[in-house]
């Protein structure tokens, strides 16, 4: 298993490499700089600047001077706030967006799972019906269509819940964590459904009602584990569609959070501050990506024994 | 019946409302079973048979199955109208069930002690070490050794044979009155069978169980039963003793049965070789691997697994050699080996004086045509989108053996050749049966006029009745065109119907060879006598 | 697939129902797909011949009349400089139909390419193909397009190349899957021990029983490339003004949805109803195509 994780971990990192390559030629490829103004900046300004963030060196030699600041967890200065570097935004925007995942993926999990496994048991009934009607409605209203329209009801005409804001007024984090996670909660819902029909049809399920075993036992002993195996390979890209949903989330509900300060960095032109989010995101991603099949291989015990046979 | 019955059913009647309507799965069944006694049901696929006893323990699918009418009256109680919470104290404690794969029905996730003990701590009021004592104890009497180690593994550590102990000892634990066995041996391969059979007969004697043993196979059930109740399309065709009804049946189906079963069990064979010219067919000192990649998803280790291991094998013109052994015999890869469809690693494949082992591009193109293969499923082997003359006329053009005015007639040749009405041959094969569709796919084998053909297990996914259907066609098929036949199986009856001579191989080793009926008559090696000791008979 | 050559004796006969008649006759019986399916005629059509249909022009400004409700003039009402938002709807779907059909193409060529060839060539290639599909599951592709929506500025050309370029990795996933469980079929097996050459069992028995997953996933791609295009416009970095998609028709409903709340319902119903009409079709598919299939 210890194996298994070290392996798994060193085949990241050619792939995080790529991601800072193409980024970074990407990015230095663009048309137009990064001081571009709508007023003329003096020359020898430029040139300073050019100097200080050293724009003059060949481009293999920039690329590689960010990569070894980057092994040591350097993100460099922003281009565009010079004061702060790269490192201080993410964690100013950081714990807002992590958190507003976190909210928004347990509620997928959440009222996904339970609706999912009840459709489960009760199919062709309003049991299944009414919750993967709601499901398919969640997956084909986008996030920024529900949270305008989330907000409007709940926050203007009905006045219940606060409209913006993050952690300021009690409530604030109930509507964007609502928005955000309702996706993943429909989609967990049809995943988890397919996978507990899938095993529910299974000839060991018939074992376990040939024993006299109650519902609940049947359900929750024997099948679940087996059930919720897909939703589980479906969370490394919900983390992901998570970080880039709370990009408009956040400017909807104008949370300070690392996906609003992206998407300026974006207008803004602000490099390294896209190069540095986006290595950061990847990074993420790639982390929660190996979690989710370390809690695969762990939940099947074939799998188990053949790693831990192997060292 | 009597009082001791101590199960009697009375006018069962299930049906399943599927999309395309009803479809009545058990009509009017009755029947009783006494205390002690193994009662054998026996019925083709389709007949009803695991539907009738399922039912009984309410695990059938509810909807779309129901239970129309009927009374199933278990220790004077009726089972058919007991609510759920009722039914589950009878499911195991009293009722226990064993089914036909072992593989499958453990579950993959949970040791197997869990899955013991949840039984008894479920059904008695016993704590968890003496659960798991009783346990081991029951383990050791189904004859799984180091009980009391095993018993933390997982399914996926045990072989089939004895996973099905498992499964057996599961059903056992709680001691229930009545055990249902449905086919539990059809997934084995038949020396296993032959000892899970043994051991069911002795815990039966042991332990005074009763049991009902659903089964399609005539032998096991003469071998297992004690009485006997034949079922056909969801309906009673006739019941009473074993021997009467093997012996004296009285309704056409059962005789029909009992002939299909019969007439595989004498030979039939009568090819005219001549074994003074050489061999059409001379395999050399063969050998086939593959990489075998024991890994997982993430890391895949490669190694070697010899599939045919040194195999010399020669087959007569007009001759049908038979071709037996168990799963992992590496008899079906020898077979495809032969065609090039997998290829060898070494030895020769000598087919009309030329190595076939190493032929490629158009001289292999061209060689295929004298080489055909017969498929197993038959339903994987016919592709779905083709209509029936476009398979058959497909080898016929691709060949450049029929043109556009007589492709029409020849297909319909091959459609009266394989017994299949002309008029069909605009159909797909989903709108056919299994056997309709296996014959099918024997007419797109010989359409070719090849001077050998493999037949990978072509009757063992069939219905009794069909397989001697298709067998007596094949038979007929063989003397008409004087084909030359590889024929592959593991039922050692089927075999001996149909082939002239017999191979017996063994973990990619060939073990004994010789004429089929000096083979049955007087085998020489162990394994062959094991593996004729192991059919069960009539 | 039709017969390999016409026989004139052969049309007396009873004709078979293919599997693809069936699934028909199943997707017919499926309501919510067939409504789906007719809702997106209606629109492809309503799009096709917006330039000739639409009541009013697409820069057409009535400052007087501002924003103003749904009414008899204006059936879905105007915006805020007065434009008439039906006209500016049915532009805004021929961007966001277009986005989505072509960008949808572009994967469908990667992936059915990718795929095929991972699956068919198998082994070596097979492991490495597949291995950078794996590695690319691992990357922030929105955040990507937003990368090259910031390095190139935004065109409908990237938006058609980087989207097709990202949706492929799941249709190659299939593909290869299906190739290689077609492959294990006996019925190839029987193709290739009758001579048949390599292009005859690719068009006439792999093909064909490979195309309906393809078919049914294609269609679940449309729709989420649709929304991949909206959000990146709701974001202000995909479609730049003038022109419009619905995903920036919604972005400027919210900034007035207070006062003005049709500005956001509309452009946000259609689009929701285009997204169900997709996803209903393209279940209705998967279930018609092999009814055994549970729904995901």
């Amino acid at each position: 298993m210890f194996m298994f994780i070290v392996r798994r971990v060193l085949q990241a990192i050619p792939v995080l490499f790529m991601v800072s390559l193409v980024t970074f030629i990407m990015i230095r490829s663009a048309p137009g700089g990064p001081f571009d103004e709508d007023r003329a900046v003096p020359p020898e300004v430029i040139k300073n600047l050019n100097e200080r963030y050293h724009l003059d060196d060949p481009l293999w030699k920039q690329f590689l001077d960010y990569i070894a600041n980057v092994v040591q967890g350097d993100l460099g200065p922003s281009f565009k706030y010079p004061s702060h570097t790269v490192n201080d935004l993410i964690a100013a925007g950081l714990p807002a967006t992590l958190e507003l995942s976190f909210y928004a993926l347990i509620f997928a999990l959440v009222t996904g799972l339970t609706a999912g496994i009840i459709a489960s048991l009760k199919t062709n009934s309003m049991q299944d019906y009414i919750p993967m009607s709601a499901a398919m409605v969640g997956i084909c209203m986008p996030t920024f269509v529900l949270g305008p329209i989330l907000l409007l009801v709940f926050g203007i005409w009905l006045d219940w819940l606060p409209v913006a804001g993050w952690g300021e007024i009690p409530g604030d984090k109930i509507l964007p964590s609502i928005t955000l996670g309702s996706v993943y909660a429909a989609y967990i819902a049809r995943i988890s459904r397919g996978g507990m029909l899938d095993i529910l049809s299974q000839d060991y399920i018939r074992t376990a009602r040939a024993k006299g075993l109650s519902t609940s036992r049947i359900v929750f002993v024997h099948a679940l584990r087996g059930g919720i195996t897909p939703v589980i390979s479906f969370l490394g890209p919900a983390i992901a569609g998570l970080l880039a949903g709370s990009f408009v989330v956040e400017s909807i509900f104008q949370i300070p959070g690392l996906g609003r300060f992206y998407v300026t960095a974006a207008f803004n032109r602000d490099y390294t501050m896209i190069l540095g989010c986006t290595i950061f995101f990847a990074f993420l991603i790639i982390l929660f990506n190996l979690l989710a099949d370390i809690v695969l291989v762990w939940l099947n015990p074939k799998l188990r024994q053949e790693l831990e046979a192997r060292g | 019946m009597t009082s001791e019955a101590l199960l009697s059913v009375e006018n069962l009647r299930v049906v399943f409302n599927t999309r395309n309507g009803q479809t009545v799965a058990v009509e009017d069944l009755s029947f009783s079973i006494n205390r002690g006694d193994v009662l054998g049901i026996v019925g083709e696929s389709g007949s009803g048979k695991s539907v009738a006893c399922y039912s009984l323990l309410g695990l059938i699918p509810m909807p779309p199955g129901k239970i129309e009418s009927g009374r199933a009256l278990f220790n004077g109680q009726d089972l058919l109208s007991l609510p759920e919470n009722e039914m589950r104290k009878i499911r195991a404690h009293k009722i226990a069930m064993i089914f036909q794969d072992p593989m499958t029905c453990l579950n993959p996730y949970m040791r197997i002690a869990d899955q013991l003990m949840e039984v008894l701590l479920v059904h008695t009021a016993i704590n968890k070490q003496q659960a798991r004592a009783k346990a081991i104890e029951v383990l050791v009497e189904v004859g799984i050794q180091n009980a009391a180690e095993r018993i933390d593994q997982y399914p996926h550590q045990f072989s089939g044979g004895m996973r099905q102990r498992v499964m057996i000892a599961m059903a056992l634990l709680a001691e229930p009155e009545l055990l249902i066995a449905d086919e539990p041996t059809t997934a084995l391969d038949v020396t296993v069978q032959a000892q899970i059979l043994s051991l069911i007969k002795n815990l039966q004697r042991k332990r005074q169980l009763t049991v009902i043993f659903i089964t399609h196979d005539l032998g096991v059930a003469a071998q297992m039963a004690n009485h006997v109740l034949v079922m056909e399309k969801g309906k009673l065709v006739e019941q009473g003793d074993t021997q009467s009804i093997f012996k004296n049946p009285t309704q056409p189906y059962t005789k029909k049965l009992l002939s299909a079963v019969l007439t595989t069990a004498k030979p039939a064979s009568e090819h005219s070789v001549d074994y003074k010219r050489p061999p059409l067919l001379e395999v050399k000192d063969l050998e086939v691997g593959f990489p075998a990649y024991t890994g997982t998803l993430f890391q895949r280790i490669k190694s070697v697994v010899k599939g045919v291991d040194h195999v010399s094998i020669n087959l007569y013109e007009g001759e049908v050699l038979g071709l037996v052994g168990e799963s992992g015999s590496g008899k079906s890869t020898l077979g495809r080996s032969i065609i090039r469809l997998i290829d060898s690693q070494a030895g020769e494949i000598v087919f009309n004086g030329k190595d076939l082992s190493t032929i490629t591009g158009e001289s292999l193109k061209n060689a295929r045509r004298e080489f055909q293969m017969i498929f197993q499923d038959p339903y994987a082997s016919l592709n779905p989108r083709m209509t029936v003359f476009d398979t058959l006329a497909e080898p016929l053009l691709v060949h450049g053996l029929a043109n556009k005015s007589t492709v029409l007639e020849q297909v319909n040749q091959l459609m009266d050749d394989v017994g299949l009405d002309r008029r069909f041959i605009r159909k797909y094969p989903h709108e056919f049966s299994g056997g309709q569709r296996q014959r099918i796919a024997i007419a797109r084998a010989i359409a070719l006029k090849p001077k050998l053909i493999i037949a990978d297990e072509p009757v063992s996914a069939l219905d009794v009745t069909i397989r001697a259907q298709i067998l007596a066609l094949l038979l007929k098929l063989t003397q008409k065109h004087k084909l030359t036949m590889l024929f592959i199986s593991h039922d050692m009856s089927v075999v001996r119907y149909l082939c002239d001579r017999i191979v017996v191989m063994q973990k990619g080793k060939v073990v004994e060879e010789g004429i089929t009926e000096s083979l049955f008559a007087a085998p020489q090696q162990s394994y062959t006598q094991q593996l004729l000791a192991a059919i069960p008979k009539l | 697939m039709s017969e390999v050559i016409k026989i004139p004796e052969l049309s007396q006969l009873e004709k078979g129902r293919s599997l693809t008649q069936d699934a028909l006759a199943r997707l017919r019986k499926n309501r919510m797909a067939m409504l789906g399916l007719y809702f997106l005629l209606a629109l492809i059509v309503i799009a096709l011949l917006t330039p000739w249909i639409a009541p009013y022009s697409y820069e057409e400004q009535n400052l007087e009349l501002g924003a103003s409700p749904p009414s008899a003039q204006h059936w879905l009402g105007t915006d805020i400089l007065g434009r008439d938002q039906l006209t500016r709807i049915m532009y805004g779907s021929r961007i966001s139909l277009a986005v989505g059909f072509i960008a949808t193409a572009v994967a469908l060529t990667i992936g059915v390419l990718w795929g095929a060839i991972a699956g068919f060539v198998g082994g070596r290639t097979d492991a490495v193909m597949m291995r950078i599909v794996d590695a690319l599951y691992a990357l922030p592709f929105t955040i990507f397009i937003i990368l090259l929506t910031v390095v190139f500025g935004s065109s409908l050309l990237l938006l058609f190349l980087a989207i097709g370029a990202v949706e492929w990795l799941t249709m190659a996933r299939i593909v290869r899957g299906q190739v290689l469980a077609i492959k294990r079929q006996e019925f190839v097996e029987a193709a290739i021990s009758m001579g048949l050459s390599p292009a005859r069992i690719v068009s006439r028995h792999l093909i064909p029983n490979v195309l309906g997953p393809v078919i049914v996933y294609t269609t679940l791609t449309i729709p989420s490339v649709i929304l991949l295009e909206s959000f990146l416009s709701f974001l202000g970095l995909g479609i730049q003004p003038p022109a419009s998609s619905w995903g920036s028709l919604i972005a400027s409903g919210v900034e007035v949805m207070e006062e003005y709340v049709w500005l956001l319902f509309f452009p946000g119903l259609i689009l929701t109803i285009t997204l169900f009409s997709l996803n209903f079709l393209g279940d209705g598919l998967r279930d018609a195509l092999d009814p055994r299939a549970s729904r995901d």
